[in-house]
């Protein structure tokens, strides 16, 4: 029964992120990227990892694609079809070497040799990421939030409305 | 006692999800589809990382992934704000407008 449920979700995750790619509107990508991350979240938590599937669907699904959607509804490209797509040269040569690339990936990952686990991780395991967030990562962690805060900042400095008027060019 | 390699089905679905953005990542001219293919390849390292901390029964990759969708976040909003420069400079957010270096 497990099997047939991570068989179906990863299936259904890779079809929503087809449609990502080959979607011509960017509202249509988006909305594949919502269906490819609910697929995501269900198979971390099949592996157990029930924390970082709630984190995906709060995080990526609650502000990062709500982001992309609120980008394209700014700029009010929902309507624009882009159909400017490469030549058919340039699809076949990045198709041929992202599928080598793939290769070499799949061969790394199956010929890592891993050591058995002595205690497996617990079925719910949020409460060791907590401590360890706390204890071991808290250097990380406390760099982190520095990196955001400086990140308001820049974004601020990037977006406010007079920064792109003083660059502008005029053809 | 020697047993058959078992076949971990997730190390494939991570492949094809990270080849699947890469391939969207060189393909597509719109910059906001471009960022979207740039999401799809995080989430694949995250899969992989996730799997593979839960088989060595160690929780370091997944404190990692907690750090990387929080840098995807940012990344994110860092991107989508050069989009949005680049629109109020050139009227328009296909990749193929944007060729000269001096702005």
């Amino acid at each position: 029964m497990k099997e047939l449920f991570f068989i179906f979700f990863s299936l259904y995750t890779i079809a929503a992120a087809l449609g990502v790619v080959l979607a011509k509107n960017p509202v249509y990508s988006a909305f594949s990227l919502i269906l490819s991350f609910f697929g995501l979240s269900a198979l971390y938590v099949m592996w157990g990892a029930t924390f970082i599937g709630m984190i995906q669907i709060l995080v990526y699904t609650g502000a990062i694609v709500v982001l992309f959607v609120f980008v394209v509804m700014l700029l009010d490209l929902g309507s624009v079809v882009t159909d400017h797509s490469h030549s058919w040269l340039t699809v076949m040569v990045s198709a041929i070497a992202v599928w080598f690339f793939s290769l070499l990936m799949l061969r790394t990952f199956n010929h890592t040799p891993l050591v058995a686990p002595a205690t497996p991780l617990a079925e719910s395991n949020t409460r060791l990421i907590s401590q360890l967030l706390f204890t071991e990562y808290l250097w990380p962690f406390e760099i982190l939030s520095i990196f955001l805060l400086a990140l308001i900042i820049a974004i601020y400095a990037l977006t406010r409305p007079d920064a792109a008027d003083k660059r502008k060019v005029h053809p | 006692m020697m047993e058959a390699q078992p076949i971990y089905w997730t190390h494939y679905v991570a492949t094809c999800l990270f080849a699947l953005g890469l391939l969207g990542f060189l393909i597509r001219k719109n910059a906001i589809t471009v960022l979207m293919c740039l999401e799809l390849m995080l989430n694949a390292a995250n899969l992989i990382l996730v799997e593979l901390s839960m088989r060595t029964g160690t929780p370091d990759g997944i404190i990692m992934v907690v750090f990387v969708i929080t840098v995807a976040a940012a990344e994110v909003a860092v991107g989508l704000g050069i989009v949005l420069n680049l629109y109020r400079l050139k009227e328009t957010v296909e990749l193929d407008a944007f060729k000269s270096l001096q702005g």
